[in-house]
């Protein structure tokens, strides 16, 4: 819908007149006499020419027809992606579609692309989309608006409810029922501790030290993780909402959200959303005429994985080398600039808005007794339906592997799921009855992490995946202390003679110990889970290191074994 | 470099105080990277003097930083994703065949000058297309060894054709 003017809220009365007439327009929009076509546009989907369909429906728009953009949905697999909105129909979800197919789709034809259509009933002989496995077992609450609203449209934005938490928690609420909200419905951290956000909000709000700040992990280094990337490209006003709540909450003075260097599509997005917000108030001196102030400012980091911790994260927003500190002090007591500082993931705080207007209780009804509420998951590897979903806690893995995601596209033999990132181990089928929350993998060796799963075959060997994971915790170290920075080195070294064929069957537990003084002596996080992977694989696939390190035989056939003119490929060094 | 260009992309950035001073360096090396695609001595010294700081200590974040280059660039500039969906898939072929048909590894330039490639250590996000690269804002998908190959000697000859006329 065509944007109007963004106008400076001064008072309640200026806001609750806009949401109004944003929410009429958007009503009319969808239930007026015109055609809506809208196109999911995003990271993924621009790679297969999302941009140029647009533009060719955009061609056809006129009196009776509205082409418009939004974020992508989460399937990947099926993009790019259009939805068409027929008068007095539901709206027909097609699927792969490249800008020759605009013509036939327009005509109403096209019919071996239509994917299903919207809502819960068939339409004309289509059946629903949400009948299909990968939308069946979703519970959409931070992806609610993603892939239905134009992400760079403030007007759609607060149509759908953007910043109506934000007026809640400044005019109806005060900010200890606001942090009681969030403690009711047992929100946990979801960068991949699992730290309970109301009791970190509540350290926050406590700390007598000012000024105080809130900081947004919009980092997302791991190498499988694409969630937070797409909440910014998707509804960017949702994360800018939630920091700004926790600010009030907290009585913090300024917010910060930092972001990625990676996401040129999330920054550009999100930096519109700051924009627009600035624009109309909503970040500044008397928020909406409340008399409360929060200032907030946008940082983008430079590829550094270890900046995801948090207090790496704090000091690349202070300028300097992002290397962690030794803890205590947390950050909610000396973070950002020494200051008490609410570090929470962009998940953790896309979750805020719902929590604030629905309620804690509502919001605990989701997942499992530890773990509430939904999770967004990420799988990549040979998947039919590969994307980024939003399940309940507590899905089984199987359910997500063979159901969600599809099970693996022919030709590929399932071997074995890595879980938690490059942070802990893989797990292979007898783990498929777990439920996926942060506490049923970790016996198993896996973990949720930030929910981000890799599935591989049978053409991928375990050493060498072992030796790509562990190479990558190599590089990522900081270098700051020397378990992790010369201990990783050993590893990747001891993999490297195994890999070529010179390895014995002392290395095998030669990794385990020095995989256990890097655990037991490392200064942060990434040191302290670094071997996991490798240890992992070590403990489900334990035969075919011994093939490796003992028989000299690569069984899947990649490993560089015996050959004597091998040139190492340091790959990612 | 042209450092009055340096000096015009930067300008806007006017910090409040000796905090905000700090926390805009990482911003405005940022931008000269992506401008020119590396960071010189020069450069280094004029985001130095306009915020505040040394030379040394604008360093220290460059080299720690994936993202920045304190080297100039080929004339056209790969990403390699090596983010686990491409590993998966068979990214480390493509990172062998650039070590065995043109001896450079990450972050290395072609022996004309014609093609930098670096090896992303985290992802493109563009996970159901693995392997990918991405170019110029367009991306080449599902790759094998040999279409990679194809793909940078298409690349190399389009500069040197590009160069010649």
């Amino acid at each position: 819908m065509t944007e109007s003017h963004i106008p400076h809220f001064r008072s309640k009365r200026d806001f609750e007149e806009y949401r109004k007439a944003a929410e009429e327009k958007w009503h009319e929009l969808w239930n007026g006499s015109r055609t809506v076509v809208s196109v999911g546009v995003g990271s993924s989907s621009l790679a297969k020419g999302a941009a140029k369909v647009l533009r060719e429906f955009e061609k056809h728009a006129g009196s009776d027809l509205v082409a418009r953009k939004t974020g992508v949905d989460g399937a990947d697999w099926s993009e790019v992606q259009v939805r068409v909105k027929r008068p007095n129909a539901p709206a027909v979800v097609y699927h792969h579609v490249t800008t020759d197919d605009v013509p036939t789709i327009l005509a109403g034809k096209a019919d071996d692309l239509i994917l299903g259509v919207e809502g819960d009933a068939a339409y004309d002989g289509i059946q629903p989309i949400s009948g299909l496995p990968f939308y069946k077992y979703q519970q959409r609450i931070v992806l609610a608006n993603v892939g239905v609203i134009d992400p760079d449209s403030f007007e759609e934005s607060v149509a759908v409810g953007a910043y109506s938490a934000l007026y809640k928690a400044l005019f109806e609420m005060s900010d200890e029922e606001v942090i009681a909200e969030m403690t009711a419905a047992n929100l946990r951290g979801r960068g991949g501790a699992g730290f309970p956000a109301g009791i970190k909000w509540e350290s926050g709000r406590k700390a007598r030290v000012t000024p105080k700040f809130v900081v947004c992990n919009s980092h997302e280094g791991e190498p499988n993780v694409y969630k937070d990337r797409r909440i910014h490209e998707g509804d960017p006003h949702r994360i800018l909402e939630g920091i700004l709540v926790a600010c009030v909450a907290c009585g913090a003075e300024r917010g910060y959200n930092y972001v990625g260097g990676e996401y040129p599509l999330a920054i550009k997005r999100f930096r519109r959303a700051v924009e627009d917000a600035e624009r109309a108030g909503l970040i500044g001196k008397d928020i909406m005429g409340s008399g409360r102030d929060v200032a907030f400012r946008m940082r983008t980091g430079g590829g550094a994985y270890v900046c995801g911790e948090g207090s790496a994260m704090m000091y690349s927003i202070m300028g300097v080398r992002g290397q962690p500190r030794t803890k205590p002090p947390r950050s909610v007591e000396e973070g950002l600039w020494k200051r008490p500082t609410v570090a929470n993931n962009t998940e953790t705080l896309s979750n805020v808005r719902d929590i604030i207007l629905k309620g804690g209780e509502w919001y605990s009804q989701f997942g499992t007794e530890k773990s509430k509420g939904t999770k967004l998951m990420t799988v990549q590897g040979p998947m039919n339906t590969m994307g980024l979903v939003e399940v309940p806690m507590g899905i089984t893995l199987g359910t997500l592997v063979n159901e969600v995601w599809g099970g693996t596209r022919d030709g590929y033999t399932f071997k074995g799921i890595q879980t938690g990132g490059v942070s802990a181990g893989p797990l292979t089928p007898e783990y498929f009855d777990r439920p996926v929350d942060f506490d049923s993998l970790t016996d198993a060796g896996g973990m949720l992490g930030s929910g981000g799963f890799v599935v591989f075959d049978e053409s991928v060997c375990a050493v060498d995946f072992a030796r790509y994971l562990t190479a990558f915790n190599r590089v990522e170290s900081c270098s700051k202390c020397v378990p992790c920075s010369l201990g990783n080195p050993a590893l990747v070294e001891i993999l490297d003679r195994i890999r070529l064929g010179r390895g014995s069957a002392s290395d095998l537990p030669l990794i385990e110990r020095t995989s256990k003084h890097i655990i037991e002596l490392s200064l942060c996080g990434l040191g302290q889970v670094a071997p996991e992977p490798l240890l992992g694989m070590l403990q489900k696939f334990p035969e075919e290191f011994r093939r490796h390190a003992v028989d000299h035989v690569c069984d899947a056939g990649v490993c560089p074994m015996a050959s004597d003119s091998v040139t190492v490929s340091l790959a990612a060094d | 470099m042209d450092l009055a260009v340096v000096k015009e992309l930067i300008a806007d950035l006017n910090p409040q105080d000796w905090q905000e001073a700090q926390e805009l360096i990482l911003a405005a090396l940022q931008r000269v990277n992506e401008r020119f695609g590396y960071v010189s001595v020069e450069a280094a010294q004029v985001v130095a003097d306009h915020l505040g700081t040394t030379v040394p200590r604008v360093y220290g974040l460059l080299t720690f930083y994936a993202d920045f280059r304190t080297e100039p660039r080929g004339k056209k500039f790969m990403l390699l994703c090596h983010g686990m969906s491409c590993y998966v898939m068979g990214s480390q072929k493509l990172v062998q065949t650039l070590q065995d048909n043109y001896g450079i590894g990450d972050g290395g330039t072609t022996a004309g000058g014609e093609l930098t490639v670096q090896v992303v250590n985290g992802c493109l996000g563009v996970c159901d297309r693995a392997p990918i690269v991405e170019m110029d804002h367009e991306y080449y998908g599902k790759l094998t060894p040999e279409t990679f190959n194809d793909l940078v000697q298409r690349v190399i000859a389009q500069v040197n054709a590009g160069a010649a006329s």
